[in-house]
């Protein structure tokens, strides 16, 4: 006898779904099991931190801990916009990370659009092989050639300077000359890097575009202009508000490594004040202010980047 | 097409542009080497620019019998190996439910992983949460906070839900289940952004620096970017003193050079066989998702 023909209908659906909402749990167990601990590491080091920026409102000490400190209210950011000292550092790492934005962004793309024009293809995997690398290197590493290069005794560069100047100059002495060396030293670092996916953009662009335009007796520049830029625009705009992110960031190795007593009033920044004030001298709802401080201006910059974008639909979300 | 003579022009400027580009990269390189081959004398002498002016092993012996930097060398690879498996095990974990249609809140889950990379509680709160959990001063430090990038897991999930999804029906079928899906289709398939990732992850901890100076207090347990660092700033790096013949034939340069030669080998020889993945890698990171 065939059971389901007296089964109404509304009943066999509701079979049905139950079925499938239990095949769809079976599959998601291991799922789930497999995912618990991605969302523990979310929660301890990522959430949890971000619920400790209270003690940014707290006189935080040891004994109280996170909790039950003191509330100050904003007695903190009082403090961090009263203070020249701060003010001095915020300043210096706006100036910073805007001058490595301003003259670092537009560098891999110019690579780019440089090795895609090159026709010869083992040169071109040669310069790409060794303009990737210095992104591999330690800032470490980097800060030490760069020390080594730019040294007065018998620094490469100097040794050039003074064959034509008759003196060397102190480059990392000098407040101008060492924002030129930071800033081109991490353009230097990264240029390599960050091109490559702008010329897998460029690989996306239609080659009879160029074509036509040749034909049509468009010269280079013409080219690099009406085609290669339009061709990788929306690349451009993605890259340009995840940098926006990075506008309050100036990366801890590259300042620390560079910096030295002479330049402090300009290489201050926060990455390095929050390590010397925070944990080394234990202030650390102060510092908590400064971070806080840091991470909501950036985020500000990067949902306002995207919500300008996505007026010209090219939002990253 | 024969290309115009402006076009011609525009090409050897660019040639010449690029190959001026790949020197910058290569001389602070080279100058490094030349003065960690070098003797003393010609590097206070400032003889020594690309190639080494009397070729010696001074520096290196000297940097290997006085400093404890083949300790910190084999820290650091502590470091590295363990830290790139446990993140990149972590990365799979949380991509591959995350690339998977039927798992459940994967959009919450993969908003609430994103919100991560735009806002972050900083230093001091996670600094906080670590010494809590009392790792301060283990490599469990080093290696927890920054268990799994969100921005990697995007990658690796993006690269997962491009697998077509008729492999994934067809293996089902057969019987298979989530884990076997994963480990025999999924992963295999998976090589190069699994390689681009083990990479980004390697290099990050081979260089790890501000996460060792902030966790570890012991000089023990330091890295090399640590330990050289450390030598870069003091005068007196070297504690054996007990050969004269040594002590006259070292300056803190080449000992300098030959740290950071010791430092930038392991990368160097890594680097070409990883440098096809890391491209496609990156091209991947450029798809929305």
């Amino acid at each position: 006898m065939d059971n389901t023909s007296v089964v109404p209908l509304h009943q066999k659906e509701r079979e049905a779904t139950r079925r499938l909402r239990k095949r769809r749990f079976k599959s998601n167990l291991p799922l789930l099991i497999m995912f618990t601990p991605v969302v523990l590491y979310f929660v301890i080091f990522k959430y949890v931190p971000m619920g400790g920026l209270i003690i940014a409102f707290k006189d935080y000490n040891f004994y109280d801990g996170v909790l039950n400190s003191p509330w100050v209210g904003l007695h903190y950011f009082e403090q961090l916009f009263q203070d020249p000292r701060t003010l001095e550092i915020i300043r210096n790492t706006f100036v910073l990370s805007l001058l490595s934005i301003v003259f670092g962004f537009p560098v891999p793309i110019i690579l780019a659009i440089m090795l895609n024009e090159v026709r010869n293809m083992m040169f071109k995997r040669t310069v790409q092989t060794i303009v990737y690398m210095p992104h591999f290197l330690s800032w470490v590493i980097i800060a030490m050639m760069i020390m080594t290069m730019f040294s007065l005794e018998n620094g490469l560069i100097n040794k050039f300077v003074e064959l034509f100047f008759g003196e060397p100059y102190p480059f990392m002495y000098n407040n101008g000359s060492w924002i030129a060396v930071f800033i081109s030293s991490g353009i230097w670092k990264d240029m390599g890097f960050n091109a490559i996916i702008f010329l897998a953009a460029l690989t996306t662009i239609d080659p009879s575009l160029y074509e036509a335009a040749s034909m049509d007796g468009a010269s280079k520049g013409k080219q690099i202009f009406h085609i290669t830029l339009p061709g990788i625009r929306s690349t451009i705009i993605l890259l340009l508000i995840l940098s926006m992110g990075r506008v309050m960031e100036v990366g801890f190795d590259q300042v620390y490594m560079l910096q030295n007593s002479n330049v402090n009033e300009i290489a201050d920044v926060i990455s390095t004040y929050i390590y010397r004030t925070g944990l080394q001298g234990a202030q650390f709802s102060l510092t908590t202010a400064m971070g806080m401080f840091e991470s909501l201006v950036a985020f500000v910059l990067v949902v306002g980047a995207n919500y300008i974008a996505r007026k010209y639909n090219e939002g990253l979300w | 097409m024969r290309a115009s003579r402006g076009e011609k022009l525009f090409y050897m400027i660019n040639y010449v542009l690029l190959s001026l580009i790949a020197l910058s990269c290569i001389v602070p390189l080279m100058n490094v080497i030349a003065l960690s081959l070098s003797d003393a004398n010609a590097i206070m002498s400032g003889k020594v620019s690309l190639l080494p002016v009397g070729w010696t092993l001074y520096s290196f012996e000297s940097l290997f019998k006085g400093t404890p930097i083949l300790n910190a060398f084999w820290n650091s690879v502590e470091i590295t190996i363990i830290g790139t498996i446990l993140s990149l095990v972590v990365t799979i974990m949380a991509a591959y439910p995350l690339s998977r249609r039927q798992f459940y809140a994967r959009s919450f889950f993969t908003m609430a992983m994103v919100f991560t990379m735009i806002f972050s509680g900083g230093l001091i709160p996670t600094y906080l949460v670590v010494a809590k959990l009392g790792l301060v001063n283990s490599y469990y430090a080093l290696w927890l906070p920054g268990l799994a990038s969100a921005y990697n897991v995007l990658i690796m999930r993006t690269y997962f839900s491009n697998i077509p999804y008729e492999l994934d029906e067809a293996a089902r079928i057969d019987g298979c289940g989530e884990l076997r899906i994963l480990f025999n289709i999924m992963l295999p398939l998976s090589k190069p952004v699994l390689a681009t990732i083990a990479l980004f992850y390697g290099v990050g901890f081979w260089n790890a620096f501000m996460s060792v100076m902030i966790y570890i207090n012991d000089t023990a347990k330091y890295n090399m970017t640590v330990l050289v660092q450390n030598m870069i700033k003091s005068t007196s790096m070297v504690q054996d003193f007990s050969d004269p013949d040594m002590i006259a034939n070292l300056t803190p340069d080449g000992i300098r050079a030959a740290a950071v030669i010791v430092m930038v080998i392991p990368i160097l020889l890594v680097y070409p066989f990883l440098q096809k993945y890391f491209v496609k890698g990156v091209m991947l990171g450029s798809i929305k998702g």
